[in-house]
């Protein structure tokens, strides 16, 4: 198609989208009510559950089985980006050099790594009482070590960073909340089932196995961020071509 | 059995995770064995369960109250049961084909490729089964992440990149346009599951006393985009042909034999539970919505499939025809037209998924998959010429081709059916039996290179086996040998057919099947009495695979496979996102007009 061409089918097509959708949305519940049927019943089940913090509710007790999938989406697209990321045929390895960092970067990167991590701790550890969780954890975690290869160099970010033991975690983190599923069957109850003690609400403790699910997600967030940083940074900074080119030496 | 449902979908998903935890140390055999036997089982726990009462099954136990419950359902409905159990039994078939592929793996991930498989089978699994549209989304991106990663496996060459680059485009394009349908339908109705979204909106046009307005509508329009994206229907298509042709061989299978079913599958499931009652779209518009679409999509699919020489995208535009077919028996709405797509959906499953396998035994031996460089050049594997000719046959609706009585059932329900189901048949198998012909019985000319035109070729080709074989592999040929065999049960065990009948009448059954999810009522039904083979279907079926015959006799000896006045569908097939994308957003306009008309 001509560029003239493909602006007419595209420019038809939104329009028709948005004629439709701005149609839609005049139909929809007026701004500022107060009926919330499914936050009522969900807010209601989270108290019920001993889950100060009823989003965590949602997402690791009343529709945990979701979360698995979008656990497992993060965990697929990282197994996708190592296969595709691959070194191939007509590829080698570098080591790159050391780097130049300004002194006030460097002091300000290993000043802030170690807070940074302990917030990252901070949030996983309290999804089921505060905002945050696994997955906002898990991000969290995974940035404050990569404070290092911007604070010194890749060398020191390798060192921190045994790429094995994170695929190990990250495959583990995965398991763990599929097996931890498991055991509300094993309980008698149904796949996924809340069948620990609940606790006593609003402390660490409490939500059953929401902190247990969370955590398991913690585990994987972090480690699949690290493993997929590791690739995309190992695409960019290691694997030359054969022929000395870097990344994109391949025939497009 | 009811609580072991999500068994099946995690069972896979938990093999990915040892595999990639174990990559490292895991020698390749173990790592096959493993994903073998994830794959055996959630095969055996659906067919368990199909064994069984339909049961649904509350994760987390938060069962309904009410008629409202905070969770997430899955149903294990036949249809569901069967499309999960059929993907499992391909998987298993995948894996074993790929026994031998793939001699160069990641480094250090033994485990990679089948690690991606398994996830691709929780993803699909997940899909068919779930009753609540927020989790058949995050199934839907689950199939969808992992089928890019799979079709760009290979990138040390530049098409697979391109091709999962366009799947992954258009792919997100429509998962995107079925959150913001959702999205709706949640404001609407405060509600995620199909059957309570389908109850509520029923209720809300019962205190409103007229039926559905534009959110309702605009909620069809988009949920359905998605999942027409997914089904490859005409304008949402050209991701396939792309994107199939350049997969490995053993993705191809699970693609077009199960992965693009799944959205007409979704399409079906998401009208009659969520749509389908006073509450919902009117009938009519939804049905000439699907009709449309099929029936466009039968007829570019084989038009375009009869041109190619790109034996694997010959097969992918054989796989738009005869998905544009399903949606045509779909549009039926009514349990025949079901029953006879689930028949034909597993018949074809099978003979498609042989046709790939046989096509990977080429690109193996021969390095090419191109019909006129490998003229002649299988002539020294006849079994896998004949398996290949059978696919054909099968494609072509031959009596007692699974395929074949799919297409009876489906084509008698109206009087004009005959005449598209015969014709896209006839083109689509003819097609495959031209190359049958031409490949392993060295008949009519090599061909030239056609002047006119850009054309797709298919040589220079990269064998998947690391090296050239010699003498097909016998897991291959076992694999497309077994796989044709099962097409042909399908046509053969009346006892099936008996079976997708009565799970046909109830997937049809909007209130039933709320009936059943929220209230408890079980929704089995005792087998009635069912249509099988009539002399009508199988004399239409013979006739269909005869026109193939011909064509194919016709055509072999012919220099060029062009259709002159299509020139300008082709020059569509373009291979540019931009191009895609704009006939995608395309697309959601020309479904709203016709849900709406």
């Amino acid at each position: 198609m001509t560029r003239r061409l493909r602006l007419w089918v595209l420019t038809a097509g939104l329009l028709a989208t948005a004629a439709l959708y701005v149609a839609a949305c005049t139909d929809l519940p007026a701004f500022g009510g107060s009926w919330h049927p499914y936050g009522d019943r969900a807010v209601r089940a989270a108290l019920q559950q001993h889950t100060a913090n009823a989003v965590s509710s949602v997402n690791f007790d009343q529709r945990a089985f979701d979360t698995l999938g979008e656990e497992t989406v993060l965990f697929s697209s990282v197994l996708g980006t190592v296969v595709l990321l691959r070194r191939t045929r007509g590829e080698k390895r570098v080591a790159p050099g050391p780097a130049e960092v300004p002194a006030a970067l460097r002091r300000y990167g290993l000043l802030v790594l170690p807070v940074t991590l302990l917030i990252g701790l901070y949030v996983i550890a309290h999804g089921q009482l505060s905002p945050g969780g696994g997955f906002q954890g898990g991000v969290v975690v995974a940035t404050s070590l990569h404070l290092l290869y911007i604070a010194v160099d890749y060398k020191a970010l390798e060192r921190i960073r045994p790429l094995g033991l994170f695929e190990l975690a990250d495959g583990t983190g995965e398991a763990a909340y599929i097996l931890l599923g498991a055991a509300g069957l094993i309980a008698g109850s149904a796949y996924l089932a809340n069948t620990l003690p609940l606790g006593t609400f609003n402390t660490l403790s409490s939500g059953g196995t929401v902190p247990l699910l969370n955590a398991a997600v913690g585990v994987e967030v972090t480690s699949a961020v690290v493993v997929l940083l590791a690739h995309f940074l190992g695409q960019a900074l290691e694997i030359e071509s054969e022929d000395g080119a870097k990344d994109g030496g391949r025939e497009a | 059995m009811d609580r072991l449902l999500p068994l099946i979908v995690v069972v896979p998903l938990l093999g990915a995770a040892v595999l990639v935890a174990a990559g490292r140390h895991v020698p390749r055999p173990v790592a096959e064995a493993v994903a073998g036997l994830a794959a055996a089982a959630s095969a055996a726990l659906a067919a368990a369960a199909l064994a069984g009462p339909p049961e649904v099954s509350w994760v987390g136990a938060w069962r309904p109250q009410d008629g409202h419950s905070v969770g997430i359902v899955l149903v294990g409905d036949r249809i569901g049961l069967g499309l999960a159990a059929l993907t499992s039994l391909l998987v298993v078939a995948v894996l074993a084909y790929s026994w031998r592929y793939f001699d160069e793996p990641p480094h250090g991930h033994g485990g990679a490729f089948p690690a991606l498989v398994l996830l691709f089978q929780g993803g699909m699994c997940g899909f068919a089964l779930t009753g609540d549209l927020f989790d058949a989304f995050v199934f839907f991106e689950l199939m969808g992440v992992v089928g890019y990663a799979l079709t760009g496996y290979r990138v040390e060459e530049a098409r697979p990149v391109q091709g999962a680059l366009v799947f992954g485009f258009v792919n997100s394009l429509g998962g995107y346009a079925t959150l913001l349908g959702i999205g709706l339908l949640y404001a609407r109705t405060g509600e995620l599951g199909m059957a309570q979204v389908g109850r509520e909106l029923d209720q809300a046009a019962d205190a409103a006393g007229h039926g559905a307005d534009a959110l309702v509508v605009a909620a069809f329009v988009l949920v359905l985009t998605g999942l027409l994206v997914k089904a490859a229907a005409v304008p949402f298509h050209f991701w396939l042909p792309d994107a199939h042709a350049v997969a490995p061989t053993p993705v191809c299978m699970l693609l077009s034999g199960v992965m693009v079913e799944m959205g007409g599958y979704g399409a079906a499931r998401v009208w009659t539970t969520v749509f389908g009652g006073p509450g919902g779209v009117p009938a009519a518009g939804a049905r000439r919505t699907l009709l449309v679409l099929g029936v466009g999509s039968a007829l570019v699919g084989a038009l375009m499939c009869w041109q190619q020489r790109h034996v694997k995208r010959l097969l992918a535009f054989s796989t738009v025809a005869h998905t544009g077919l399903f949606l045509t028996g779909i549009a039926l709405l009514t349990p025949h037209g079901v029953a006879g797509t689930a028949l034909y959906v597993l018949g074809h499953a099978g003979a498609k998924a042989a046709l790939f396998a046989c096509t990977g035994i080429l690109l193996d031996r021969h390095g090419s998959v191109d019909e006129c460089e490998l003229h002649g050049k299988g002539r020294g594997i006849p079994f896998t010429g004949l398996l290949f000719a059978a696919g054909g046959l099968a494609l072509a609706g031959l009596p007692p081709f699974g395929t074949s009585l799919g297409k009876a059932l489906v084509e008698e329900r109206s009087p004009w059916l005959p005449a598209l189901f015969v014709l896209v048949s006839a083109v689509t198998g003819g097609a495959v039996l031209r190359v049958a012909a031409r490949v392993f019985l060295g008949a009519g000319q090599a061909g030239r290179e056609d002047d006119e035109g850009p054309e797709t070729t298919g040589g220079e080709e990269e064998p998947e086996t690391g090296r050239r074989v010699r003498r097909p592999p016998v897991p291959m040929v076992t694999v497309a040998a077994l796989l044709l065999a099962g097409a042909l049960a399908v046509g053969t065990v009346p006892a099936l057919t008996g079976a997708v009948s009565a799970a046909a009448e109830a997937f049809t059954d909007h209130a039933g099947y709320a009936a059943a999810v929220l209230d408890g009522r079980p929704a089995g039904r005792p087998e009635g009495p069912y249509d099988w083979w009539t002399w009508t279907g199988a004399g239409l079926g013979l006739l269909s695979a005869a026109l193939a015959v011909a064509l194919a006799a016709r055509s072999v000896g012919l220099e060029s496979r062009a259709v002159p006045w299509s020139a300008p569908l082709r020059r569509l097939h373009s291979g540019h996102v931009g191009d895609y994308v704009a006939w995608t957003v395309a697309g959601i306009g020309l479904v709203s007009l016709l849900a709406l008309w």
